[in-house]
Order: C-alpha cells, then sequence, then structure tokens
C-alpha cells in the first residue's frame, strides 16, 4: 500500500514526488469536488430533510429529497470508480477537501519513539479500490433502500418521516466519511456518526420503551468498541506519528519487514498493541462476540433501517476497518488467530441462536452477527478478498431478505412471528417478496451459483489452505449448515405451504400494518388514508394483509437481480474475480505493500521456523510471492477445489433438513415437524431460544456488578461524602444550637455572662499577677 | 471622731481600706444580682445604679487611702453619666412601655439586643 | 499584715449569702423572702463581726459599720421588693447611706453632691417614672403586683454568679490591700492657699492678722510664711500665727483639682448631658400614628396655613 500510495501521487502529481509522502493530500490532490459531493450530497439531503421538518412538510418530499441526493452520490460514486478503478491496475487518489486538524507544537528533543510536532487530520478523501467498492455498494444501497422506505415509513408523514430521513442520509454522509478517510482522525468521526445515526433510528420510536432501550443498547456496547478504537487510534499516533493511512504505512514499513522476517520479538509491544485495539472498535462495531448483543435489540428499528445499518454497510464498517489496516494487523502474531477465533464462535453462536428463534427479523439479525463473523474469518485466515467479497454479496441478499422481511411485517401489521404465518408467497400481491426472500434465503444459504455461495467458498477454502485455521475452517463449514437449516427454516415456514396467519397487533409505535385496503398502487393513499387508518384503529379481525406497493416491489425486485448478478463478480475480473482483483491493490491486498518488498529483498523468512504464530509470516511471504500455497487441505485434496461440493454438499444437507422439519406435511403455521424433535433434544434448544442466556451472563457479569457497585457508592456519597458536606453545615448549626440560648435576646442572659466573664477574668488576671 | 474635717485628712490603714472595699464590693454584687433576676426594666436601671454606687464607693476610699482627690473627681463624672443614663433610659422605658403596656423586659427579648 | 479574713471565711460567706440571697429574692407565691432577708442580715452582720474581731485594734470609725449596715441591708431590699417604688426608696436609702460613708472618707461635699443628684433628682425621676408605668389597678380590685414584679428569673445562678464573683473580688481585695503603697504620711493641704490669696487675705484680715494699709505680698506654702507688705516694710505670718478657717475645705480642693487636672473630661461631661437631654426629647416624644391618607390632608392643611403648595410650585425666585 505504501507504494501503491505513492505511485498513486506519482500519478497524480508527478511534479513533486518529494513532498508527496509527508503531505500526501495537502500539497497535492486538485479537490475533485465530484468526490467531495459523494459525501456531500448527503449531508445536503440531511440538512434539506431537516428543513422540510422545520417547515412542517406532511408530503414525501423528504424521501424523495434523500432518493434524489443518494441516487446522485451513488452516480458519482459509480463515475470515480470507473474513471479511476474498472481497469486491471487502480489509481488510488487523494481528495483534499479542507484543513480540518492541524495542530503544531515545538518538538521535545528528549522525546523517545518517532520525533513527531504536528497532528494534521484534514478533511480529506482517500480512493482506493478498497474505498470505492465500499462505497458503490453504500450508496447504491442506500438509495434503494431509502426509496423502499419512502412506502414503508409513509404511515409516519410528518415530524417523523423527516426525521427518519434526516438521520439516515447523516448515517450515509458518515458512512461515506468513515470510508472515505484519508486519516484515522476522520474515519473515526465516521464512525461515531455512523453510531450516533445507528442509536438515533433504532430509537425512532421513542415512544416505545422496547426501541428505547435497544437504542441504548447498542449506542453503549458501541461506546464499548469505540474506546478501543480510540485508543488503537491515539497508540497509533503515539507510535507513529501521524493518522494518514499514506504516512502511517510509510512509518509502519520497518515493522512490517521485521514481520515479514517472523522476528515478532523484535516488534514493540505498544506496535504490536495497536492492532488487538482497533480489534476492539471492530468488534464492537461489527457486533461479534463479545460484543454482539446490540445488533439483535438494533431490530426494534425500523426495517429499512435494519437493513441498511444493520445488516448491509454500517456493521461492515469493522471489517473495513480491518481491511483498511491490515498491514497493522500483520504486525502482531495474535491479532489475526484472535479476530479468526472470535469470527468464529460468533458464526457459530449466532447461528445455533438464530436456528431457536421464531422472531423473522431477530432471525435475519443473527444470521447478520453470524456471517459478519464469517467476514472476519476470512479477513483473519489472509483470505481478505474472500472477507470483502462475501461483505459485498451479504450486503445484497442480506438487505434483499430484510427488505422481504419488512414488507412482511409492513403487510401482516408487525407480525414476525413464524409461527403465525404460512403460505405468505400464495397471498395475492407478495409473489414478488416471495421470489425475493427465496434468492436471498439461497444465496445466505449457500446454495451452489449463488454470489452467496462463491464468497462463502473463498473464506471456507482459504481457512482450510491457510495453516493452521483448519479448526476455524470446520467451525464455518458447521456454521453453513447450520445457517442453511435457519434461513430455509424461515423461508419454508412463512412464504410457503398452507396459507394461514394472523395479523399483528402493533396500534402504535413500531411499523404498525395500514388497514385503508386501498390506494396501495398509489403513493399518494397513503397520506390521505392515513387519518382514516388511525381512526379505525388497527389489529381488528377484519383486517386483511396489504400486499406492498410499488415502491417497495421495485426495490426488492432490483435487489434480487443485484444479489443473483453479484455472482458475476466471482468470473469477471481476476484470479477470484473482480472483488478481489480490487482487493488486491487496497490495503489489505497482498500484492501490494508486502508482496513487492519481500519480491525485491529476498525470502529470509522461509526459514523463519522461530515464529511465535503458527501462520502469519511464512505464509503470507509465500502469498506474496503469488502463488497459490496449498498448505492445508481437506480430505487430502486442494480445499478450493473440493470446498465447491463440501459446501454445497453441506448447504443442501441444512436446505433439507429444514424442508423435511419445516415444510413437508405441515398442515398450519404454528406447528411442524421439529416440533416433534424437541423433546428429544432436552434443554438445548430453549437455551439456543434464550440467545444461550448471553444477555442474561452479562446482566450478571456486569450490570449486577456495576448495580452493586453504584448502590455501594451510592451509599458512599450519600452518607460519606453528604454526611460530610452535611457535617460541615451541620457543625456550625450545632455549635449554633449550644451557643444560640446566650443571644435569646434577654438582657438578664447577657448580664449574667457579662458577670461569669468577668469572674474569669479576674481570675486570671489575679493567677497572671501572683 | 468628728464628721466634718477640715484640713488634710490623717492617713488610713490598709485594712480600712477593705472594710470599705467589701462594702463596695457587696453593692456591686448586689447589683448585679438584681440586674439579673429582677424583670421590671426600671428596677434593673435601679440596680445598675447600685453598681455605680459602689463604684463611686470604691473610687473615694482609695481616693481616701492615697489622699488625694481624683476618687471624688471620678464620683463626679460617674454622677454625670448616670443622671444622662437615667435620662435616656427612662425615655426609653417609657416609650417600650406605651409600646407593650409592660416593664417586663423579656417581653423585648425579640429584639435580640 | 496578712489577709483580712482567711479566704475560706470569706467563701463560707459568700455561699451563705448567696443561699440567703435566693431565699430572700421574690418568686411570686409564698416564698421565704423573710427568712432569707434576716439569714441575709445575719450573715451580713456575722461578717463584719467577723472583720471587727480580727482588726479590733485599726477598727474604721463605728459609723462606718452603721452605714454600711443600713445600705448593704437597703440595697438587697431594692433588689427584693416586689414594688417598684418601695424599690426605689430603699434605693434612695442606700444613696443617703453611701452619702455617709463618703463623709467618713473626708469627701464631704461629694457627700452631699450625692444625695443631692442622686437622691434628689435621678430617683425623684424613676419615682415618676415609675408612676406612669404602672398599670392603674382597675376599678373593683386593689392594686394588683405586675407578675414581673413578683417573680425572680433565676435567683439560683444569677447568685451563684454574683458571689462567685464576690469571693472573686473579695479575695483578690484583701489579697491586694497588704501590696498596696503606703499612703503618704503627710500631704501638703496648704498649698492651695498660693492660688487663693483672697481667700488668705479675708480669713487673715477677719483673724486681724491683716491691719488696714497692709497687703499680702506673698503665699510661700513651702516655707509656711504669708509675706506681708506693711508700709515699707514686709512682715511674715507664719503657719503657726494662721487662723482654724484659713485651711483649704473638701470643696476648693475638688474644684481646683477638677478643673485644673479634667478640663477635657469637663467638657465631655458636658456634652454626654447635652445629648442625653436631645435623646431623652427625641425619645419620648409621642408619636401620632396616621395613615397615608391622614398625612396628606395634613400636609394639605399646613400647606394651606402656611400660603398653599402653590409657593412651592411656582415660579422660582419670585420676591413675593
Amino acid at each position: 500500500m505504501l507504494n501503491l500510495i505513492q505511485d498513486t501521487i506519482v500519478h497524480t502529481q508527478p511534479e513533486s514526488l518529494g513532498a508527496a509522502v509527508e503531505k500526501a493530500g495537502h500539497a497535492h490532490g486538485q479537490t475533485d469536488w465530484s468526490v467531495a459531493a459523494i459525501v456531500a450530497l448527503p449531508l445536503l439531503a440531511c440538512v434539506l430533510t431537516g428543513l422540510c421538518a422545520a417547515l412542517r412538510v406532511k408530503s414525501k418530499l423528504p424521501a424523495w429529497i434523500t432518493v434524489a441526493s443518494l441516487a446522485g452520490a451513488f452516480a458519482l460514486t459509480l463515475k470515480t470508480f470507473a474513471a479511476h478503478f474498472m481497469g486491471a491496475e487502480s489509481h488510488p487518489f487523494v481528495v483534499h477537501v479542507f484543513d480540518w486538524v492541524t495542530f503544531s507544537w515545538a518538538a521535545d528533543a528528549h522525546a523517545q519513539g518517532p520525533q513527531t510536532n504536528e497532528l494534521a487530520a484534514n478533511f480529506a478523501f482517500y480512493l482506493d479500490s478498497l474505498s470505492a467498492l465500499w462505497m458503490l455498494f453504500v450508496t447504491g444501497l442506500a438509495t434503494l433502500i431509502a426509496l423502499y422506505a419512502s412506502e414503508y415509513m409513509s404511515h409516519d408523514q410528518g415530524a417523523g418521516y423527516c426525521r427518519f430521513f434526516a438521520a439516515f442520509s447523516l448515517f450515509v454522509f458518515s458512512m461515506a466519511c468513515l470510508v472515505m478517510a484519508d486519516n484515522l482522525l476522520l474515519l473515526y468521526l465516521g464512525w461515531e456518526g455512523v453510531g450516533l445515526c445507528s442509536y438515533l433510528l433504532i430509537g425512532y420510536f421513542y415512544k416505545k420503551p422496547s426501541a428505547v432501550a435497544a437504542a441504548k443498547k447498542a449506542f453503549i456496547i458501541n461506546r464499548i468498541g469505540d474506546l478501543f478504537l480510540a485508543m488503537g487510534v491515539m497508540l497509533i499516533f503515539v507510535q507513529f506519528g501521524t493518522v494518514e493511512y499514506s504516512v502511517l504505512f510509510e512509518k509502519a514499513r520497518p515493522y512490517i519487514e521485521l514481520a515479514r522476517a517472523g522476528q515478532f520479538s523484535q516488534i514493540p509491544f505498544l506496535v504490536k498493541l495497536i492492532p488487538c485495539l482497533l480489534m476492539g472498535g471492530a468488534f464492537g462495531k461489527s457486533a461479534q462476540l463479545p460484543l454482539y448483543v446490540w445488533l439483535p435489540d438494533a431490530m426494534e428499528g425500523p426495517t429499512p433501517v435494519s437493513a441498511l445499518i444493520h445488516a448491509a454497510t454500517m456493521v461492515t464498517a469493522g471489517v473495513f476497518l480491518i481491511a483498511r489496516t491490515y498491514p497493522l494487523f500483520l504486525l502482531s502474531e495474535i491479532a489475526l488467530p484472535v479476530v479468526a477465533w472470535v469470527g468464529a464462535l460468533t458464526a457459530l453462536l449466532s447461528a445455533t441462536i438464530g436456528m431457536a428463534q421464531f422472531d423473522i427479523k431477530r432471525i435475519m439479525a443473527y444470521s447478520t452477527v453470524s456471517q459478519l463473523g464469517y467476514m472476519f474469518c476470512g479477513l483473519a485466515v489472509l483470505s481478505p478478498s474472500g472477507g470483502v467479497f462475501h461483505v459485498v454479496t451479504h450486503a445484497f441478499f442480506k438487505a434483499l431478505l430484510f427488505l422481504c422481511c419488512g414488507a412482511v411485517m409492513h403487510g401482516f401489521a408487525g407480525q414476525l412471528d413464524l409461527r403465525k404465518l404460512s403460505g405468505v408467497m400464495k397471498v395475492p400481491g407478495w409473489r414478488i417478496v416471495g421470489f425475493g426472500m427465496l434468492i436471498g434465503c439461497l444465496n445466505l444459504a449457500g446454495f451452489p451459483l449463488t454470489a452467496g455461495y462463491f464468497s462463502k467458498d473463498m473464506i471456507l477454502a482459504e481457512a482450510f489452505v491457510t495453516p493452521g485455521t483448519a479448526v476455524i475452517g470446520w467451525i464455518l463449514l458447521i456454521t453453513a449448515g447450520l445457517t442453511a437449516y435457519y434461513t430455509f427454516r424461515v423461508f419454508f415456514r412463512v412464504f410457503v405451504g398452507p396459507v394461514a396467519y394472523e395479523l399483528g397487533d402493533e396500534h402504535h409505535g413500531a411499523d404498525h400494518g395500514h388497514d385503508d385496503g386501498h390506494g396501495h398502487g398509489d403513493a399518494h393513499g397513503h397520506a390521505q388514508a392515513k387519518g382514516h387508518a388511525d381512526a379505525h384503529g388497527h389489529g381488528g379481525t377484519h383486517h386483511e394483509p396489504h400486499a406492498p406497493g410499488w415502491a417497495i416491489n421495485t426495490v426488492l425486485a432490483t435487489l434480487a437481480v443485484l444479489s443473483l448478478a453479484a455472482t458475476g463478480l466471482y468470473f469477471v475480473g481476476g484470479d477470484h474475480g473482480a472483488v478481489a482483483g480490487l482487493v488486491d491493490q487496497s490495503s489489505a491486498g497482498f500484492h501490494s505493500p508486502l508482496a513487492h518488498h519481500g519480491a525485491a529483498e529476498g525470502a529470509p523468512a522461509h526459514e523463519a521456523g522461530h515464529a511465535v504464530v503458527s501462520y502469519v509470516p511464512e505464509f503470507v511471504h509465500a502469498r506474496a510471492h503469488g502463488g497459490e500455497v496449498h498448505a492445508g487441505t481437506i480430505f487430502g485434496a486442494d480445499p478450493h477445489k473440493a470446498m465447491y461440493f463440501i459446501s454445497a454438499g453441506v448447504g443442501a444437507v441444512g436446505i433439507f433438513v429444514a424442508f423435511w422439519l419445516h415444510l413437508a406435511g405441515r398442515k398450519s403455521a404454528a406447528t411442524s415437524r421439529a416440533d416433534a424433535l424437541l423433546p428429544a433434544l432436552g434443554p438445548i434448544p430453549g437455551w439456543a431460544q434464550g440467545k444461550w442466556y448471553v444477555d442474561e451472563f452479562y446482566d450478571f457479569l456486569v450490570r449486577k456488578p456495576l448495580w452493586v457497585l453504584s448502590h455501594i457508592f451510592y451509599l458512599i456519597d450519600s452518607y460519606l461524602v453528604d454526611g460530610l458536606v452535611d457535617f460541615i453545615g451541620a457543625a456550625p448549626r450545632a455549635a449554633g444550637k449550644v451557643i444560640r440560648p446566650s443571644q435569646s435576646g434577654e438582657l438578664h442572659g447577657y448580664a449574667l455572662g457579662m458577670a461569669g466573664g468577668l469572674v474569669i477574668l479576674i481570675v486570671i488576671v489575679a493567677l497572671v499577677a501572683t | 471622731m468628728t464628721l466634718a474635717q477640715t484640713g488634710a485628712p490623717a492617713p488610713m490603714a490598709p485594712s480600712t481600706l477593705g472594710h470599705y472595699l467589701l462594702v463596695s464590693a457587696l453593692l456591686l454584687v448586689i447589683g448585679l444580682i438584681g440586674f439579673v433576676t429582677r424583670r421590671n426594666l426600671i428596677i434593673m436601671f435601679l440596680c445598675t445604679e447600685l453598681m455605680f454606687q459602689a463604684a463611686g464607693l470604691a473610687a473615694v476610699a482609695f481616693g481616701r487611702y492615697h489622699l488625694n482627690l481624683t476618687g471624688q473627681t471620678l464620683v463626679i463624672f460617674i454622677l454625670t453619666v448616670a443622671a444622662a443614663e437615667a435620662a435616656m433610659a427612662l425615655a426609653l422605658v417609657v416609650l417600650l412601655f406605651r409600646r407593650k403596656e409592660s416593664l417586663n423586659a423579656e417581653e423585648w427579648q425579640d429584639l435580640k439586643g | 499584715m496578712g489577709e483580712l479574713i482567711h479566704p475560706f471565711i470569706v467563701y463560707g460567706f459568700c455561699v451563705l449569702g448567696g443561699a440567703a440571697l435566693c431565699l430572700a429574692l421574690p418568686r411570686g407565691g409564698r416564698s421565704p423572702q423573710v427568712l432569707g432577708a434576716l439569714a441575709g442580715a445575719l450573715i451580713a452582720g456575722l461578717a463584719l463581726l467577723a472583720l471587727a474581731v480580727k482588726f479590733a485594734p485599726v477598727l474604721p470609725n463605728v459609723y462606718f459599720y452603721i452605714f454600711s449596715l443600713i445600705g448593704v441591708g437597703a440595697a438587697l431590699r431594692v433588689i427584693t421588693h416586689p414594688r417598684p417604688v418601695y424599690a426605689a426608696l430603699y434605693f434612695i436609702l442606700t444613696v443617703i447611706s453611701t452619702g455617709g460613708l463618703f463623709v467618713l472618707l473626708s469627701a464631704e461635699f461629694m457627700a452631699f453632691a450625692l444625695i443631692i443628684v442622686y437622691a434628689g433628682a435621678i430617683l425623684i425621676t424613676y419615682l415618676f417614672v415609675i408612676m406612669l408605668a404602672t398599670q392603674a389597678p382597675q376599678e373593683d380590685q386593689t392594686e394588683v403586683l405586675a407578675s414581673y414584679d413578683t417573680r425572680a428569673r433565676e435567683p439560683v445562678a444569677a447568685s451563684v454568679v454574683g458571689f462567685l464573683l464576690l469571693a472573686v473580688l473579695t479575695t483578690l481585695f484583701f489579697r491586694g490591700v497588704d501590696r498596696l503603697p503606703m499612703p503618704p504620711s503627710r500631704v501638703d493641704d496648704q498649698a492651695l492657699l498660693a492660688d487663693m490669696p483672697r481667700k488668705v487675705e479675708n480669713s487673715l484680715r477677719s483673724a486681724g492678722l491683716l491691719r488696714e494699709g497692709e497687703a499680702i505680698r506673698e503665699i510661700d506654702t513651702g516655707a509656711g510664711v504669708v509675706r506681708v507688705a506693711a508700709g515699707g516694710a514686709v512682715r511674715d505670718i507664719p503657719r503657726s500665727d494662721w487662723p482654724e478657717g484659713m485651711g483649704v475645705s473638701n470643696v476648693e480642693a475638688l474644684g481646683f483639682n477638677l478643673l485644673r487636672e479634667h478640663p477635657g473630661s469637663i467638657e465631655i461631661a458636658g456634652v454626654i448631658l447635652l445629648m442625653a437631654m436631645l435623646g431623652a426629647v427625641v425619645l419620648s416624644r409621642k408619636q401620632v400614628e396616621m395613615d397615608e391618607e391622614a398625612k396628606r390632608r395634613q400636609a394639605q392643611k399646613l400647606g394651606q396655613t402656611t400660603g398653599g403648595i402653590s409657593d412651592v410650585t411656582g415660579p422660582i425666585g419670585g420676591e413675593s
């Protein structure tokens, strides 16, 4: 990446190479306003929708502003992408918008470590293949989901509608800052921005206690992760004296050399600590163990939010962070193994929880957590391209799945229980939703030849290829089977089978369904019918589910097509598809920073047998030479080839089991053949349904001690501190109480006191005199 | 034994001075006790006058002992101050009595003087 | 010479006297006042007796005991008598006996000044005020003592403190008199005669020592002679020839002392008296309660009588 960035600078501004490293974006980079507009448009939309709120706009104007802005941003991203990253060689570049943070101070001559006397973090955007790719699906999906939300949120037109789209636009702005940032400080700004928007949108139904609680939970747990990220950024600044990527990787080069040579012991501990801290931030934002608990609860937000923020984009910020700072992760021998294990265990744990849930949106939430685990594993088993590819495919199909669930929820008055829904696909008007769901499920289950299948395969195969991570591979393989099962459990229970449903009972608050019963194809009908619907109330038995309108259907269809089309990414471009090619050219690619240097300076790592960690140095080095290193095998075969069949088989088994248990012979919505199996499994399904009681465990581990601690502090505060303060107040009062009678206003008392004083005085005088 | 004397008086024994001082102290203490125990404003002022008497007696006795006139001069000033104090105090007493129809000093203790 | 009385005897008398005074103070209803008064008198007598026994050779004048007993007893009655009028009268008795003690102390002028000013002026004022400030009894009932007069307040505490003070004071006195500088054995009481030539001339003339045509030339008190110029010759009248009445009286000496040594104090005393007079006038002035309306009307009336408000609001500086 160092070379890349330098190359970039050379390419864009060949005349001033000298200052390039130090002032990457500053001195050069004529501001490309089209890139800046990618960030500015969502911000503009946010401001405009905010204005709409101020002007009490009751129409769908905010939605259209948002959709138009995001579409514009998407178009600009596409343009940028096509201009710079479509070819075999990518041309990263920096767009400097304005100076943001610039501190300088007198250098301390005695300071240890790198001499730095400047903290510069500009509002500058660094566009390489990775950030461009990310922005592409962020803006694209955001546009589609905003369109979807224009209909979905229509029951809330007015202030809430404006608020929703303002936060939505702000989210896209923050995400763009996060992804395109040219330094870690701007990334952190975006990071916190998306966290804020997530909080705002989860708590969108702020009158609903569970939504408020979920928003707080998400925000607080994210704080824990953000603390690690902040400490990581600070440590990076302390160690390397910069937060700009270009300079950072340049400064980190000596350590990367050491790492490549396997000499981890020579890398300072504080440098090794950096990836561990960054990892903490990534785990928080991307809902990995042990910080995953906020994501399922985040489903309290409106479904478009769940789809965009909590499935497709924001939660992949952790993956992006690791991919962006991938070279730093190679500096510690434990960083990537920890990421791998955390990812694998998260994947497995949340898959098991997902199997036992009945709320279809929650199942999707757990599947998101699980798939994020996959992505982390992909990064950690030295397959960043696989991980990123999975991010992309997952973004599409998970958004699709969520939006389908949302459509069901929207149409069935908030009904999400898969025991109360059946055969939805056969209900008139639900065909597109059903097919969308099917495509999403196939992708998620890793059905052969779908995009999800290929992306998952890349990760699985790499897990087996990379030495020492076979166990992780097995865990992921088991998880793949479980994923196929629970995915199709939802599909078979809800969308096919006998038609039977029970409407939800949401009257107010969250996603309540409409009962207007007319004008669904007509976007304007909603606004007029709103008061009517409210007057009638909801939840009566006479209500019928209402099929989604054109906006929802269009979006679902588009996403379904895109999900399928994502398969194509695997076949165009380079060895492992276009995404792999893009990733390889970015900071996460092996062919950039390590490869060049490794090739140039020989390969001492071959005999670096003393590497503490099993796989990183040698393997990275070998990989850097461009070879397929088949260090591991599965059943004696090349994992890449075998995995096509194995994972297909595992997926098929999962789907078949789901079919057998949940569709075949099912007569009603509530029961299935699986119910008969439950007693045989003993308490395990109950535990899984109870989410393995992780929340309760955290409650016991964190909240209860905190509660006790806070009560102890409360007691200390109320008795010790307050007591002290009260004592300070009470002591004079007590003294006054003693002395006050002397100031009774009675002359006699004063006279008596005077006489007494006189006695004492005379005694003193007498004693002194003698 | 004559009451009126002319010419320089004879020197006085210290024990005789002690006798006078004892009487003076008794008057002072009685005045003090009276001031403390009586509630009637007028009697309280009478008690202060008693104490003036005591002070005057002590002053004159000392002057006699030292054979000079300063003690008596002091009594003249005591008399002056006592007269002034009596005028002021009695005016105040009259004023206070008009307010509350009572000479009880405790009635006025909310003045917190 | 030692202490006048042993301190423990003094303390014992103080305790007993305090107890007696406690009893003597009025407490309302039935109180052992008489018993207390008798006990107090007994103890005072015993105390004086103790003094007399110990100092029989140098006893003061017997009048001292008479005046002391009268004065202290009257003072006790001042503070124990429930009726203010009687208290004031007893106070006059105290003043008179104090005056007697003053006479014994060769302060004749002060003795009579005390009696005249205190008993004659101040106490009469007190009596006036007592009369003014006492509730007249209702028609159908006899005079009722005010409750605040009949009950002493905290007699025990007051007696304890008071007699503690007495004990301390007497201890100090009795110890201290020994260490007093001995009084001058002889004071030249004739020194002031030099400032009083007219008195000297008159007394010498009336005694026939100064004849017609002779004039006093110099009064030399140091040498104890009065030089008389008789025609051309000078003649000395020695001290031994001075008539009896030519001595300096107490009043004369006091006057010289007062005006020579304390002129500033006299000025201050004058100011104090003036301020007291003003204060008494201001304080005892009757406050007329008037509401705002009445004040306005009064102001209007005053305005009419003095030429109207138009004078105030009219053209300023008009000669008319």
